[in-house]
């Protein structure tokens, strides 16, 4: 960064800043745990057709059928039984900023969303407690024919589309945690995007969680129709409770002929919610998938970004930020799976470990026997802040394809003392200086952001360093 | 037929009762795993399905020829393991397996319960060996098992060079190892290389395992040339400050060879450094997988870890796995890795042939450009003469 961050009085007000949570008043909410009958009981208020229903039950059958994984983070202490897999928190869909119910404002008040952010509220689906309540699509969206609509409201609105793309990028079966997302999903984004049609904002989303106990199951499908362009932007914050929370959503995302797609996320999970999530994109001609993944919060974050590249020239970037502080796992990283030839992919990878934290790369890279003359590289820098924190890389790398190039590289380090005796030595206390080191070392991602953003995430760092060492 | 307890009993014939009890509890273990199964994380790109040793259960003694062997210094103990297990009981018995466990998986009990051969080296504190020791494995039937075993010892301050050669005669399919256990006492420096030149029909599975004191030296050169399936742990825990690990690979597979490397830099202390590096060329329908994991304990602060695997892919139907893992349990630490996958570099092919270079002759020259960074640093002469012969031959 070029200019020294001023010093913000974050880690004195946290609680009351970021640590708020709102009386819970719910219209509808399920009982604990997770059968059929909560499963039909979901579907019913929702009013949905017959075939999400059947599909929610086959999905639960296969979520109970598969193990739990073995690897990565220990899940052991996630208890199935006693969360809430579906609430809702008014009737009736808002339409203005003017008819938000007032404790959902004050909860954006209290989170300090950004000016630049409230500008764009105009465009932002903002769920709270799982359930899109505000949406308002920009005007001129619609009249290009793009759609921007929660996913409840798409499958009620737009059943052909939702129909042919909904589950076929990550099927139930692909693992329990979309199994059990398939099951119970409520939320969530849908966007489709015209043929060559550029969308020049970035859509934003803002998710929360508030109930305590509360499984978040969102669901997104983004659909970029060939030539179209769009930029999603999906922040999390959430308020700090007591006991476990899960979080485990389904990102689908295709990306047709000449298309290009950008996914953001800052996912500033509390820490006690395990965030374990399963996004896949398809990747089509000449195409180009990119996701940008910033993981702050969480307890465990499991989350590998993946891009399938499906026709020649397609391109698939995972840009991958990690910040692991006490008692948190993030295991995070990105897969890449060449199809066809002459595709391409990097993925790029920083983490941060500090007070005993824990992060984790994990990636896979494959080139199937088509994927001739395809390039991929990865990555990985980590930075370890502290004797107590570790950090852990593991690539897969599996190539059964003809003249491709492959390439990995890893480096993991502490904050060098000459950068910060430099720093120190023109009067710069030591954690600012360490802040400023941190901030530097994720500045390839942070300069990816839409500024307010940066800014915000910038913050967050600040934030986590505070009180950090020395 | 199959590995027997009378097999067990006749292998053991004349050696001491400790050791005889050693490959019994060893045969039991064998007796009692399971064949690795591909959900196992380390064998799910290793097909061993089409592996039963137990249809090559006649074993083939390799006590091996000792050639030129060099005057050895007073104190220097040199045998085949099995006297060496009787003459110095109190060396050997703490020693071996102690490095290699027996229980790892069945193909490690296997080694463990039949070894049939190998030798035991003692060199004493202070002792410098300059002439290399060279050793010779041969294997001279199809459908038999070979398992050499190399125990080296090095005292306080010891210098030495030591060579395994494994060669194979046949042309059909048996069972091969070639394991070695390598203690690297406080200050010794030690060059130990292996080339594995088994038969084009063998399977070879092995364990290489170093423990390297305080201030110690260890430059280990695997040479990956035979076999049909070959599959080779090559391990080094730096249990000492000071101490570091040179652990270099080459491997070239042709025709339908598979070579499996899982590797492991085990930094337990402090000031410890390691410096690996892979390199193979793959020609043909040949497979390599590589899976490397550096660890830093929580303690082993100001350590220096690199490790790199490179596979240059010479033919469309070659295929290249590469997994570098580092595992990071201490911040103070330098850790960097690489891995990397591909074709003979284009331009250099285009440079060459422009200067009138046969495309053939300018991809053998890149081949071997490509594994000069490693020859060069094998530290003995005679060692570099074999590899590099090996390799041209092999080049064509």
């Amino acid at each position: 960064m070029a200019t020294v961050p001023k010093q913000i009085e974050i880690g004195s007000d946290y609680k009351e800043k970021y640590g708020f949570s709102v009386p819970e008043d719910y219209i509808f909410k399920a009982k604990r745990g997770l059968n059929p009958e909560i499963v039909k009981e979901i579907s019913w208020m929702k009013k949905e057709p017959e075939w999400m229903l059947k599909m929610r039950l086959r999905s639960l059958e296969i979520f109970r059928k598969k193990p739990m994984p073995t690897w990565g983070a220990d899940l052991s202490v996630i208890d199935f039984e006693n969360i809430f897999y579906y609430l809702k928190a008014s009737d009736k869909q808002s339409k203005t900023w003017e008819d938000l119910p007032p404790d959902i404002k004050k909860t954006y008040d209290r989170l300090g969303v950004p000016e630049a952010e409230r500008k764009f509220l105009a465009g932002v689906s903002a769920q709270y407690e799982s359930e899109v309540v505000y949406h308002s699509l920009h005007e001129e969206l619609s009249k290009k024919g793009v759609i921007f609509t929660d996913t409840d409201s798409a499958l009620r609105d737009h059943p052909e589309l939702f129909k042919e793309y909904f589950g076929t990028i990550i099927p139930p079966a692909d693992n329990k945690f979309a199994a059990l997302n398939t099951a119970v999903w409520s939320g969530g984004s849908f966007i489709y995007v015209p043929k060559g049609v550029r969308v020049d904002i970035p859509l934003q989303a803002y998710f929360r969680i508030n109930a305590e106990n509360m499984g978040q199951f969102e669901r997104t499908l983004i659909i970029c129709d060939e030539g179209s362009f769009v930029h999603y932007i999906e922040g999390c914050t959430a308020p700090i409770y007591t006991t476990d929370s899960l979080h485990s959503a389904v990102v689908e995302i295709i990306v047709k002929k000449n298309a290009r797609c950008r996914y953001t996320t800052i996912q500033n999970w509390s820490t006690n919610v395990y965030n374990l999530v399963t996004k896949r994109a398809l990747a089509y001609a000449d195409a180009t998938m990119e996701w940008v993944d910033g993981n702050l919060g969480s307890q465990i974050t499991m989350k590998y970004p993946s891009v399938y590249l499906m026709e020649p020239g397609a391109k698939g970037d995972v840009l991958s930020v990690a910040f692991a502080g006490k008692g948190q796992h993030q295991d995070a990283g990105g897969k890449m799976i060449h199809v066809a030839p002459n595709t391409t992919s990097t993925i790029t990878s920083k983490s941060i470990s500090k007070g005993g934290g824990r992060t984790s790369y994990r990636g896979h890279i494959k080139m199937y026997p088509d994927a001739k003359n395809s390039k991929s590289f990865v990555k990985c820098d980590a930075l370890l802040l502290d004797d107590q924190s570790r950090s852990d890389t593991y690539p897969y790398n599996d190539v059964d394809a003809e003249n491709v190039t492959l390439g990995h590289e890893a480096t993991v380090s502490k904050v060098s003392d000459e950068q910060l005796f430099y720093l120190m030595s023109r009067g710069i206390t030591r954690n600012e200086a360490e802040t400023m080191i941190v901030n530097g070392f994720i500045e390839p991602f942070t300069k990816e952001l839409p500024l307010e953003y940066a800014v915000e995430l910038n913050r967050l760092i600040q934030l986590e360093m505070e009180g950090s060492v020395g | 037929m199959g590995f027997t307890e009378e097999t067990l009993e006749k292998t053991g014939q004349g050696e001491p009762d400790w050791l005889r009890e050693r490959r019994r509890t060893a045969f039991a273990a064998y007796e009692r795993m399971p064949m690795p199964s591909r959900t196992d994380e380390e064998w799910r790109r290793t097909d061993v399905t089409g592996l039963d040793p137990a249809k090559f259960a006649t074993l083939e003694h390799a006590n091996g020829h000792k050639q030129e062997t060099p005057k050895l210094p007073a104190g220097v103990i040199f045998e085949p393991l099995s006297l060496a297990a009787h003459k110095h009981r109190q060396l050997v018995e703490p020693l071996l397996f102690s490095a290699l466990h027996a229980n790892r998986d069945r193909f490690a009990a296997l080694h463990a319960a039949f070894f049939t051969g190998g030798n035991f080296l003692y060199v004493p504190d202070g002792v410098v060996i300059e002439e290399p020791i060279l050793r010779q494995h041969f294997s001279h039937e199809g459908g038999t098992t070979v398992l050499p075993h190399t125990v080296i010892v090095a005292g306080r301050n010891s210098r030495f060079y030591y060579l395994d050669e494994y060669i194979g005669e046949e042309e059909e399919a048996g069972y091969r190892s070639g394991s070695a256990e390598i203690f690297v006492g406080e200050g010794a420096d030690v060059g130990y290389v292996s080339i594995q030149k088994w038969g084009r029909h063998a399977w070879h599975l092995a364990d290489q395992r170093a423990r390297l004191e305080k201030d110690s030296r260890l430059r280990l050169f695997n040479i990956t040339l035979g076999g049909r399936f070959s599959k080779t742990r090559v391990e080094a825990s730096l249990v000492g400050p000071g101490s570091s690990a040179e652990l270099k690979g080459i491997y070239f597979a042709s025709g339908e060879q598979f070579f499996d490397f899982h590797t492991l830099q085990d930094h337990q202390v402090g000031n410890t450094t390691s410096d690996l590096l892979f390199k193979g060329a793959l020609q043909d329908t040949a497979r390599a997988v590589y899976a490397g994991l550096i660890r830093i304990e929580k303690g082993a602060a100001r350590s220096d870890a690199y490790q790199a695997n490179r596979n240059l892919v010479l033919s469309e139907h070659a295929r290249a796995t590469s997994i570098p893992m580092l595992e990071i349990d201490n911040n103070d630490v330098r850790c960097t890795h690489g891995a990397t996958v591909g074709p003979v570099d284009p331009m250099s092919m285009f440079y060459l042939q422009s200067r009138g270079i046969p495309a053939t002759t300018a991809k053998r020259m890149i081949v071997q450009g490509f594994f000069g960074e490693v020859l060069e640093r094998i530290p003995f002469e005679q060692a570099r003469t074999l590899v590099e012969t090996e390799l041209e031959a092999r080049l064509g």
